[in-house]
């Protein structure tokens, strides 16, 4: 199967069916004209200059990259392709040499040293292909000597790219249904239909459990407002379930917005504008219901995008941002729930979501929750912080047409190693690498579940 | 007197030092000044230095770092840049030249070792220009300036070493010569290419944590600026 992955990749045939895919007209029509292509790219990436605060960083990067390529062994996509166009490096130099050759106060003298800089059609196609082969994962900025951010340079080449018109038709109908559209949330759950849900998961704990557990929605006054990826209110009940009873258990104050319930936040992969439009709906019904803390589900890009962007874009007084790991955590440390040590006997490994892990924030919390419980837990080689990516890193996971690519390219090295670890169970606090390690799980043909960390906490919570 | 000895003790030969100290003190101020500025636009004031400071000394004492990945470009790399922070400056030679320069004089190091540093320095050069050709992926993301610099550097340690030799075939003038015009060529271009991250080195993971604070409204400024004030749909 290698031999064929690899021919078919350096074929670029199945890069061809991916890129086509990822082709998105703006409803004014993107242009088909070559050069007007290249005239909206470079338009685009004018007003991102002057407005963003990307043109120091660039300058920066452009002075120092010395393109060793130590960062292809970080790599999984690399790894399973052995593709030269998928060393990070080179993805960043493409951006780089555009940006020397048509920005920088170098200009035509910089643009000497450029292998591509001259920007074509041509040139915007294999960007459109290489950003979105990238999972944004960004194990390759720990391999990079000079400490080149790969991952920022894939998010702005992906944002050019959206301002240019070119965009996954996936992640824009998720995001226009979410800032636009009747729903408020990517998942397009009307309010009915998920207090129908919440209805459900009550009974279901009640039966399940013998106690009230209610997920409250608007109370105004809570502690913490509570966002989970809104797909989760769909297919992670289990997770949801293990969320509402630990809160219920210890005695937390906490409330579901009905106005807006959705922590994904998709602008992280592809666009700043949308990214912050979602933080505001974040703080905007945070703040209708008088809540005091943000409580992010079991979502990496959702955790990462409020931790980190909640206090970039509150003027004062940012609301502070709490993952629910990072809670449950405390509460067991101060005894407020108990856990049956009993009730997991099945070897159990975890995965690292990349956006809670690779800046460290999230690595030992979820490991202690575990650990607290689980008899029989096995790590991953290697974990945390230099975790692999699930492979659908990026937003892919939500491209229904990238499947064959997360199977049998990013997600490769990842199958491998839960397959090492012998585990019957992976146990995962992210949506996204949840639906990425099933269908890695069966395409593989793993003998292993995958769950949320809270799906074991619910069978183990005792109330 | 010979050609090489007047033009290393010519005006020129200070010019190139003050090119390469000036362009260097210009970039740093200038990426400086420009970082400010970007985080003056964000929120954020609160700066993780610890952290940033301690990821950059790691990568300059990689000692587990090494062997992790590309094992031997890895410790070639190192071995490299070794060579050239200790040589350059320590060598009697140049301490004596930088004394005649500028008044400031330091101890040298014995040549037996600096002649061991030198060899070491000229293997790992090999073996990096040589990856640069033979590694796939290398030789994809390199491009010309890559394989000009090294060869530059290769040749400006194979003149010195040579020339210091008992029994250098090549006439020791001539020798010299093409010693001093490559290290003056090298020292002046320096702050115009990747070199430049001797200095830069230590801003760019602080660099990095400020690009990542995007500054509040940029987003909407940007697609105000492409499609009017009314914007755009998404």
């Amino acid at each position: 199967m290698m031999a064929s992955l690899r021919q078919s990749d350096r074929s670029n045939t199945q890069g061809a069916q991916v890129k086509k895919a990822f082709i998105h007209l703006e409803p004014s029509g993107l242009p088909d004209h070559p050069a007007d292509r290249v005239s909206a790219f470079l338009t685009a990436f004018e007003a991102i200059l002057e407005y963003g605060n990307y043109r120091f960083l660039l300058d920066l990067y452009a002075r120092i990259t010395s393109r060793c390529g130590r960062c292809a062994s970080a790599c999984q996509v690399y790894q399973a392709t052995g593709n030269e166009k998928d060393v990070p490096c080179y993805r960043t130099t493409l951006l780089l040499d555009i940006y020397r050759r048509h920005f920088s106060p170098g200009g035509l003298l910089g643009s000497l040293s450029a292998k591509n800089g001259k920007l074509t059609a041509a040139a915007i196609d294999e960007m459109v292909e290489l950003f979105y082969r990238c999972t944004t994962c960004r194990r390759c900025t720990l391999e990079c000597p000079l400490g080149v951010d790969h991952g920022l340079i894939t998010h702005l080449g992906r944002y050019i790219l959206s301002e240019a018109g070119i965009a996954p038709k996936g992640l824009i109908v998720s995001v226009r249904e979410q800032l636009e559209g009747k729903t408020a949330n990517t998942s397009a759950i009307p309010l009915p239909a998920l207090l129908d849900n919440l209805e459900f998961l009550q009974d279901e704990l009640l039966e399940m459990k013998g106690a009230a557990v209610t997920f409250p929605v608007d109370r105004a006054g809570a502690e913490y407002i509570f966002f989970p990826a809104v797909s989760d209110y769909l297919m992670e009940a289990d997770t949801l379930m293990g969320n509402a009873v630990v809160l219920h258990a210890a005695g937390i104050s906490w409330t579901i917005g009905s106005q807006y319930y959705d922590g994904i936040n998709y602008g992280l992969f592809y666009n700043d504008w949308v990214l912050e439009r979602v933080i505001s709906r974040l703080v905007g019904e945070a703040q209708r219901l008088k809540a005091a803390k943000i409580l992010v589900g079991e979502c990496g890009h959702a955790s990462r995008s409020a931790k980190h962007y909640v206090p970039a874009f509150s003027q004062n007084n940012a609301l502070p941002v709490v993952s629910v790991l990072e809670l449950t955590w405390q509460l067991i440390q101060a005894k407020r729930i108990q856990l049956d040590p009993t009730a997991v006997p099945e070897r159990v490994t975890y995965h690292d979501p990349c956006n809670m892990a690779r800046s460290g924030w999230i690595v030992e919390q979820p490991r202690r929750i575990l650990g607290s419980f689980v008899k029989d837990f096995v790590e991953m080689t290697p974990n945390g912080a230099r975790n692999y990516c699930c492979g659908g890193g990026g937003g892919l996971v939500s491209l229904d047409e990238t499947h064959e690519f997360r199977m049998r390219v990013s997600g490769k090295t990842k199958a491998e190693q839960i397959r090492r670890t012998g585990a019957d169970i992976v146990a995962t606090p992210c949506a996204n690498c949840k639906k990425q390690l099933r269908e890695l799980v069966e395409y593989y043909q793993l003998p292993v579940q995958v769950v949320g960390v809270h799906d074991l906490v619910l069978r183990a919570i005792q109330i | 007197m010979p050609a090489w000895v007047t033009l290393a003790k010519s005006p020129l030969s200070r010019f190139a030092m003050l090119l390469f100290a000036l362009g260097l003190l210009r970039l740093v101020l200038l990426s400086v000044w420009e970082m400010h500025a970007a985080l003056y636009r964000t929120h954020r004031r609160e700066i993780p230095l610890t952290r940033l400071l301690i990821e950059s000394l790691a990568w300059l004492f990689p000692m587990t770092r090494l062997y992790r990945a590309r094992a031997g470009y890895s410790l070639a790399s190192f071995t490299f840049h070794l060579g050239i922070l200790i040589v350059t400056p320590f060598l009697g030679n140049h301490v004596d030249l930088f004394r005649d320069h500028f008044g400031l004089a330091w101890p040298a190091l014995l040549k037996p070792v600096l002649d061991i540093l030198t060899l070491l320095t000229l293997a790992a050069g090999a073996y990096l220009l040589l990856s640069r050709v033979y590694n796939r992926a290398s030789r994809k993301l390199s491009n010309t300036p890559d394989y000009l610099l090294l060869a530059l550097i290769l040749c400006i340690f194979c003149s010195g070493f040579l020339s210091g030799q008992s029994w250098n075939p090549i006439p020791y003038d001539g020798l010299m010569l093409l010693h001093i015009i490559s290290g003056m060529l090298l020292l002046a271009i320096i702050p115009f290419t990747k070199i430049a991250h001797c200095v830069l080195y230590p801003l760019v993971r602080l660099g990095t944590f400020v690009a990542w604070q995007f500054p509040p409204q940029a987003g909407k400024e940007v697609v105000q600026r492409l499609h009017g004030s009314e914007g755009r749909r998404i």
